[in-house]
């Protein structure tokens, strides 16, 4: 394969533009982790960039050792998985019969599911029934809720729009029913969308610290998220203005930053995973077979 | 038949979701509020002669720790007999969050409210009053809190909070300068604006750097009361005046819209925060700011790692155009401890918080044992590290009402376990002691509806508009039309009423 | 899109030649009842959390206190609608939000999109991994943070981005107090934190992308951007279309929590929108009421976008989302 001299000239131009653009993401990281290894005084005053100054690991220690750290990471390990699942299987059973035009309704059960993108009753309701469920301070109010998401479903719905017509006609005409050919034609073909949607799933249970806020007070409940939020609010000058007693135990900037990081790094390595399903070409095989 | 399994299938998993919910539902209290005070006095009461006491639910504001597993709740127990489960507010929202428990009648027995919050509550009717049962139940807490205190928990002549006043008063911020480059400039400690304004265009022609920097946070202090601008609220002639429709305050505008144009403030002053100011002192980057005594060990360790040889000046409270200095406090009470009406365990409620206000025992839990938490010297009281931040750190976010006779003496053990933050907080109160300590009139006033209500609102409106002069994005030559404004967003009522309050305490 | 008039052949056997409304109903569910009891999940879920709590909409019609209860609450009719378009500075914050939501659906929808393909272009396999891992980490920094950074690095004092304008001997620009700047702040640092993250629902979009089209092209002589042009991108338009639906419901949300993390006094000329105005009003005074009215006025704007967006669709592109 030759390639042109436009197009070696546009892959030059491409590998250097992410380059620089991964560069301008990574850096921020870079300084994050370099502080959390500084002495707290060169982070108080700004010198540290992209190296530590004054090594230490002192941050990680005091932050893997505090027993609310652990906790938090226990509870949203446990959400990320379990709402993964959840959403996963609701969602995409929700999708597949709006995919299908000849679903009598369609129409109207879709616009239904997309009203609620727009409408929400608001906090209060919502905070009532969960209480006449006996969801405050329970594990499924942080999943349950969400796990019927309208966005990802029409995501789903409109990938399986695009799988061709054929297979599922001759499927049909070996009398096979349409939960069959989900689960054994069209799931296996939508590897990629499912792996998007678990990502999605699991990063918004990942980073969702407000539902927590809410729901729950339960110390051994509350996930990552609302950790780290709590530990930064905690230390901002808003909450320290009226407070002295709070001021004179405020968390030291390194230990902010080596707690925003460990709350970070679990939730990196999914997309690494799960990237391996975003192959080209999936179809190729099952459509000419 | 192969069909209906799945269908059965499906059906169970929508089932088991649904069913999650099942277990721990309490049923929201069906008790109607209006007839819960008569409902007090049918409770149960547990005194039945050192019988089993019942386990009490508390609401706390927010700490960044445990609360059911720290060490004070723990000592609570044991010096009390009452086992106390404790449930806090967020660190953010709070507001909604306690407005969303009330009204659906979570069940607590003891609640720390904030000014606004229990004042809300109070109007509301959710909560108990609670002067016979104080009566009845209170003898520690009548004896630890002064008459006045009760002032600013009393609506229409019914108490429905014990007030917490807190670690009495002191003055938190002064201006700090870098003593070793005044020295090297030979410049003197400014002291009035004048000479302040003179002292920062030397230093800036000679470092070539913004020397005043300051956070959006913190905008009135020294400068502001050099002009006059001292407290929310003045006296002035038998009348309460807001600080807002003080014509001082467009001087003070002036001044610092001067500051700020001449590059002598820091034009980031408007999104800098705390952080950001203490990195610019400690880098270099300004030589003046005003510094928290609670952050000053840290703000000089940096200081001191970058320029070896830098000191910091504390610079004495400016004075006016009449040469007297002044320095403002407000003695308004911080937090509301408070009874809910939904709880049924009123009695118990009050003589725990009787039992924790008792003389020896509120001094154990505030700050330990002699010889184990804290010593004696010199009439002053000192921690024992490291066992006093390990047992007592988060002792004042349990406190339900102090003993105000004795707290801020105790209290000022928190501050000695760092000789820095110590020379600081002591150098500022010294300072402050040297001046005109003017207190906010409204600091003893009871909850004022026109005052509660807006106040949140007022404020951040003043504030807004107050750095928009001095930043010099609006024209301080239209203050009058800003003023109007605040007025009818609710400033007018709120001095209207002030001022019947403080008529009739005359 | 799929015929939407022919049921599919060997579905329904036996069909009776005249058939009432009813009887082609109940014909047609009987064929698809397991569609329907897919649904089950998902739309019990959805009535029970979305649709029980949607009385809450009526207090937007009432003086609500939270503490006497939904019954208690007196209806006061549009009052508190008029309360808003009233307001004085209504307009002005209405025109911020509407610029704002134009400038970063312009500049931030196609962004993604662009960088996509850009990616898809990447031969290099595991460098292409690596740039994908990469570029979607700020996402996973809050707006706090990222606003300090964007603060650091636009700093009059000492600045990244300042030193380079001054040793270019341009003036120092203070971005984040200077009213013609900010909104340029407030986009770069959206698409800087969104951008990595927002190509994802594209890169998969990808896969569906029949590869036996490009080798076609490939030996009908088509160069790379042909092949782009005509085969990845109508591939995925379907869910480019599906996407800016969606993006046309957001657009009184022109990033609330964004703003409201990094504005300040001095740009509120130019930055405040209406969800940062409602905040700053209803600070300490939680008027439910209120701020239910303008989520309503919001979500009507919000859904009659949506409703005209997708009928144009199908109108002039035959697809939509429903």
């Amino acid at each position: 394969m030759k390639q042109t001299v436009s197009e070696k000239l546009f892959n030059v131009f491409n590998c250097t533009f992410f380059v620089l653009l991964g560069l301008t993401t990574l850096l921020p990281f870079i300084n994050l982790i370099a502080k959390s290894f500084s002495s707290e005084s060169a982070v108080i005053s700004g010198k540290v960039n992209l190296l530590p100054i004054g090594f230490q690991t002192g941050t990680y220690l005091y932050v893997l050792q505090n027993d609310m750290f652990l906790n938090a990471l226990k509870t949203s390990v446990i959400l990320a998985i379990v709402g993964t699942a959840v959403g996963l299987f609701v969602t995409t059973l929700t999708a597949y019969p709006l995919s299908r035009i000849q679903l009598r309704g369609r129409k109207w059960i879709l616009l239904l599911f997309i009203f609620t993108m727009l409408f929400s009753g608001g906090l209060i309701p919502t905070y009532l029934l969960m209480q006449a469920l006996g969801l405050i301070n329970e594990l499924p109010v942080l999943f349950l809720p969400a796990a019927i998401n309208v966005f990802n479903m029409l995501i789903i719905k409109n990938y399986f729009e695009e799988l061709p017509d054929g297979l599922e006609e001759s499927a049909k005409l070996d009398g096979a029913s349409n939960v069959r050919i989900l689960f054994s034609i069209v799931l296996p073909l939508s590897l990629p969308v499912l792996a998007t949607i678990a990502l999605f799933f699991a990063v918004a249970f990942w980073n969702d610290y407000f539902t927590a806020m809410i729901y729950i007070t339960d110390q051994e409940l509350k996930p990552l998220q609302l950790f780290l939020k709590e530990l930064l609010v905690a230390s901002s000058g808003e909450f320290l203005k009226d407070n002295v007693d709070a001021a004179l135990n405020t968390t030291p900037q390194s230990i902010q930053a080596a707690s925003i990081l460990l709350a970070t790094l679990p939730i990196l390595f999914v997309y690494p995973f799960l990237q391996k399903y975003f192959v080209k070409g999936v179809l190729v095989g099952s459509v000419k077979g | 038949m192969r069909k209906r399994s799945v269908f059965a299938m499906i059906a169970a998993s929508t089932l088991t979701l649904a069913a999650c919910s099942g277990n721990n539902a309490p049923p929201p209290s069906s008790s109607p509020s209006a007839s819960a005070s008569s409902e007090a006095t049918a409770t149960p009461s547990s005194d039945t002669g050192g019988g089993e006491k019942p386990e009490m639910t508390m609401l706390m504001q927010y700490g960044l720790f445990d609360p059911n597993a720290d060490p004070v709740s723990k000592a609570i127990e044991e010096a009390t007999g009452y086992k106390t489960k404790y449930e806090m507010l967020p660190a953010e929202n709070a507001d909604e969050k306690l407005n969303l428990m009330v009204a659906n009648k979570q069940n607590f027995d003891i609640m720390k409210l904030g000014s606004a919050q229990f004042y809300k509550l109070a109007t509301a009717g959710a909560l108990e009053p609670l002067d016979e049962l104080i009566e009845q139940h209170g003898p520690n807490i009548k004896a630890a809190l002064k008459e006045d205190s009760w002032k600013s928990a009393t609506i229409d002549g019914k108490i429905y909070a014990i007030p917490e006043t807190g670690s009495g008063i002191s003055v938190g911020e002064e201006l700090v300068v870098r003593q070793d480059w005044m020295d090297e400039l030979g410049l003197q400690h400014p002291t009035n604006p004048d000479e302040l304004y003179e002292v920062l265009k030397a230093i800036k022609e000679a470092k070539g750097i913004v020397p005043l920097t300051g956070t959006k946070d913190s905008i009135y202090g020294d400068i502001a009361t050099a002009f006059g601008v001292i407290n929310e609220w003045t006296d002035i002639d038998g009348t309460l005046v807001h600080k807002a429709e003080l014509p001082q305050m467009k001087d003070f505008l002036t001044y610092m819209n001067k500051l700020y144009s001449e590059g002598l403030l820091d034009s980031e002053m408007p999104i800098n925060t705390s952080a950001k100011a203490i990195e610019k002192f400690a880098s270099g980057n300004a030589a003046m700011y005003k510094l928290a005594w609670w952050s000053a060990s840290s703000a000089e360790a940096a200081l001191v790692k970058n320029f070896p040889e830098a000191k910091i000046g504390i610079i004495p409270y400016l004075k006016n155009k009449d040469g007297q200095a002044s320095v403002g406090v407000n003695l308004a009470t911080t937090w509301f401890i408070a009874v809910p009406k939904v709880s049924k365990l009123k009695e118990d409620a009050i003589k725990l918080i009787d039992a924790k206000l008792e003389k020896e025992t509120f001094k154990k839990l505030a700050i330990g044992e002699e010889g184990v938490h804290h010593e004696f010297k010199e009439e002053k009281y000192y921690p024992i590290l490291p066992k006093f931040n390990d047992d007592l750190t988060n002792a004042s976010v349990y406190m339900t009402g102090v003993d105000e006779h004795n707290y801020p003496t105790y209290w000022q053990a928190r501050v000695r376990k760092d000789p820095v933050l110590q020379s600081y907080y002591e150098a500022f109160q010294a300072n402050a002691a040297n001046t005109n300590i003017v207190v906010d009139p409204m600091s003893v006033a009871p909850p004022i509806d026109a005052v509660s209500k807006n106040k949140q609102k007022l404020t951040k409106l003043l504030d807004d508009q107050v750095l928009m002069y001095i930043a010099g994005s609006e024209n301080i030559a239209d203050y009058d039309t800003f003023l109007a404004r605040w007025m009818s967003e609710g400033g007018a009522d709120a001095i209207k009423e002030a001022n019947e309050w403080y008529k009739s305490t005359k | 899109m799929k015929s939407e008039t022919a049921s599919p052949p060997g579905t329904t056997p036996a069909t009776p030649i005249k058939r009432g409304f009813f009887a082609k109903l109940a014909a047609d569910i009987r064929r698809d009842w397991d569609l329907y009891a897919l649904l089950i999940p998902g739309l019990s879920l959805l009535l029970l959390f979305k649709y029980a709590p949607m009385y809450g909409i009526t207090i937007a019609f009432k003086d609500f206190n939270i503490f006497d209860g939904y019954a208690a609450s007196p209806w006061v009719g549009w009052k508190h609608f008029a309360k808003l378009f009233s307001a004085p500075d209504f307009l002005h914050v209405f025109e911020n939000t509407v610029i704002i939501s134009f400038l970063k659906i312009g500049i931030l929808f196609p962004l993604p999109i662009i960088i996509a393909l850009m990616l898809n272009e990447l031969r290099l396999m595991l460098f292409k991994r690596v740039v994908q891992t990469v570029i979607y980490l700020p996402h996973f920094l809050s707006w706090v943070i990222v606003s300090g950074l964007f603060i650091d690095l636009l700093s009059s004092n000492g600045g990244l981005v300042n030193k380079a304008l001054s040793s270019l001997g341009m003036e120092p620009i203070s971005f984040f107090l200077d009213n013609s700047v900010f909104r340029g702040v407030l986009i770069t640092s959206a698409g800087w934190k969104e951008t990595g993250w927002s190509t994802i629902v594209y890169l998969a979009a990808f896969a569906t992308i029949d590869p036996g089209l490009y080798e076609a092209a490939k030996i009908d002589g088509a160069g790379r951007m042909r092949q782009l042009w005509h085969i990845t991108l109508p591939g995925i338009a379907p869910i480019i279309l599906l996407m800016f639906i969606l993006r046309l419901g957001n657009i009184l949300e022109a990033g609330t929590e964004q703003i409201l993390v990094m504005y300040n006094p001095t740009v509120y000329k130019v930055a405040d929108v209406i969800g940062t105005y409602v905040y700053r009003m209803g600070i300490g005074n939680q008027d439910y009421s209120f701020t239910t009215a303008v989520g309503v006025f919001e979500s009507i704007i919000a859904f009659t976008l949506v409703i005209a967006g997708n009928a144009l669709s199908r109108k002039y592109l035959q697809r939509g989302i429903w």
